[in-house]
Order: C-alpha cells, then structure tokens, then sequence
C-alpha cells in the first residue's frame, strides 16, 4: 500500500507511523511524500524519527549500534531516519532525558533553518530569472516556481516556530530559561500562506494552450478562479498572521 | 578542558557502567540496575552519549568483535576518571550541605 503524505512535524509524523503499524500496516520505504506500508501484524513494530548530521546516508557507527540494540533503520531520507523495533522487544523511546532532547531538537531547528535559507536562495534566483527573461510571455513559469518554493519557506518557518517552542519548554524544566520570558516566535505565519502561494504557483504554471482550441477558452477563467483564490488565501493569511502579532 | 561539571544523570551513570569494559545493550542494562529501573536509556539518548564522551576523550573503545560485527565495547579512560572523580567532590559537598537541613542551623 502506497500513500501520500506532506509532513514536516517529525511528531506527527512519528504518530501517524506508529497509528498505522497498530492497525497492521507497517511502513517500510519513503519516497519524496510517497509512504509504503507492508503488511504486518497489530502493533508488531514500534517506529521513531531520528535525526543525523548526514545526508541520504548514515555513518557506520550509528547503523552498528542501533543494529546492536535491536533497531532497525528502514529508511532513510534526507537528513531524517525512520526506525523501527519489534514491540515484543521492549519500550522504544530514543531520547529519554531532557538534555538528549533539547540536542535532538536543536538539530532539528539547524536543519530547517539552513533548508530555509536555501530556498530563499532558490527563490531569489527564480526572480532573477523572471526579470531577465526576453519573451516575458513564460514568465508564469519562474514565477510559478518562485511561489511554490515561498509557499515551503513558510511551512519551514512555522515547523522552525514550533520546535523553538518545544526548546523553551524543555529549558524551562532544567532552569536555564525562566518561564514567562517573552515568547519570541509567537507569531506564527498563517497556514493559508502556505496554501494560496501553492495555488498561485500552480496558476502560474498552467502551460498555454494553442489558441483557439476550446481548451483556451476554458483555461482563462480556470485560472483566473485559481490566482483570485490565491489572492484571498494569501491575504487572509496575512491578516491571521498580523492578528497573532498583535495580541 | 574547561568546566565540564555537573554532569548530566545519564553522563554520570554512563561513566560509572564502563568502570569495566560493557558494551551498548550493557550500558543500558546496567544503568537501569543501578538505579532500579529509575533510569532508562533510549537508543539516542546513550548514542549521543557515548559519541560526545568519546570526542572528549573520557572513554574509548575497548575492543570490537569484527567477526560476528557485534558488541563495541567501551572503557572509561584516566580523563574519564578525573572527571569522574571531579563530579563526586561536586554531589558530596551537595550532600553535606543537604545534612545541614536536618539540624536546622548554619
């Protein structure tokens, strides 16, 4: 069984996982938001997410050791790795104190911090491109793009909010933050952000069709109604945005 | 070196477990005896561990089973023990003064 899934939240993540592997499938390949699940019995595995400094890869003192420990490493993504141990074995937790997990997280945060930055880059280059462009009529195209990679530069950004909260909370509980000290990154952007620059790109990227065919005569209103769509999403987005500021 | 104390619980115990030379799964089991079952280590958790104290040199691997690609073992080296040692001044003087509360004087 195959499912698609966009997840950022190695929490949720780690949750959808482990609520799967209890109703029999268990996931065992990943591929760009492509989860495939085998066959196994209810609960017969317990999964976590780890995080590692490499990419695509992971060093051999780590495959050794979770190999030793009865883990399994079913795969491996990015800098992210999915694993796995047989529930009969015992409790599977990885990080069982705080200061192990403040690490864990801090990792985690570096790892979205520079992502963002690299599609900022990205974007900056697309814009780039767009300008200079000769024939502007395939400007949808960079632009299109250019949305696109804004719409993860917000989703990184939340996901980057959420885990600062998690570090506050955990410093909090080892005395080296005081609680109550002012909530930095309160403010998250709005979810709709994310959703109408995604519509947008996608209106941007609709290719031309031939004129005079009836699928022109569909195609303009379409994506009219897609870039208006985008439009309201992205401001409602902002305004939800400023509101948290505000309070 | 710099001012490494107080160590961490899991630090501590992970230490005190490789006084002879243990292995991962070892480790684990033992800090968990130690403590009666207060004290149990996640894989990441004594992963992590082992890697940062190997980096500063406060133990090293003792042997490696290359045949069955099994059981590294680790034992606590003399900076370990310095360490150790530094961190047990630490939680007796804590001690001694946690005394002082019984007799309710200074």
């Amino acid at each position: 069984m195959v499912k698609f899934k966009l997840m950022l939240n190695k929490d949720k993540e780690t949750e959808y996982l482990n609520e799967m592997a209890a109703q029999g499938y268990a996931m065992t390949g990943f591929f760009a938001g492509f989860y495939t699940f085998d066959r196994c019995r209810p609960g017969e595995y317990v999964y976590q997410v780890d995080i590692t400094e490499g990419m695509f890869r992971v060093n051999n003192d780590y495959r050794e050791f979770m190999w030793e420990m009865g883990v399994e490493i079913v795969c491996i993504w990015g800098m992210w790795v999915i694993l796995r141990k047989k529930a009969a074995e015992g409790p599977f937790v990885l990080y069982t104190d705080v200061e192990s997990t403040i690490e864990h997280y801090e990792k985690i945060k570096k790892m979205f911090k520079i992502a963002t930055i690299l599609e900022l880059s990205l974007i900056v280059v697309e814009l780039v491109g767009a300008a200079t462009m000769e024939n502007k009529a395939d400007i949808g195209m960079p632009l299109g793009f250019a949305c696109l990679l804004a719409a993860f530069v917000v989703a990184f950004i939340r996901e980057i909010s959420r885990v600062e909260g998690i570090l506050r909370e955990l410093r909090e509980r080892t005395g080296a933050e005081s609680p109550g000290k002012e909530r930095k990154g309160k403010g998250l952007p709005s979810g709709f952000l994310s959703l109408g620059l995604i519509l947008n790109g996608i209106g941007c990227l609709i290719p031309r069709a031939e004129e005079g065919g009836w699928l022109s005569i569909l195609q303009g209103p379409a994506k009219w109604m897609l870039h208006g769509l985008a439009l309201v999403l992205v401001i409602a987005g902002l305004v939800f945005t400023m509101r948290q500021h505000g309070e | 070196m710099g001012r490494q104390t107080p160590l961490t619980e899991a630090l501590f115990y992970i230490l005190l477990s490789v006084r002879k030379p243990n292995h991962g799964y070892g480790i684990i089991q033992d800090v968990e005896e130690l403590t009666g079952g207060r004290v149990v280590l996640g894989p990441g958790t004594l992963y992590g561990a082992i890697q940062t104290m190997t980096a500063r040199g406060w133990i090293r691997i003792y042997s490696e089973e290359t045949e069955s690609r099994k059981k590294k073992e680790y034992i606590i080296t003399d900076l370990g023990r310095e360490i150790f040692a530094e961190e047990k001044r630490r939680l007796e003087e804590l001690l001694q003064n946690a005394a002082k509360m019984e007799e309710g004087t200074w």
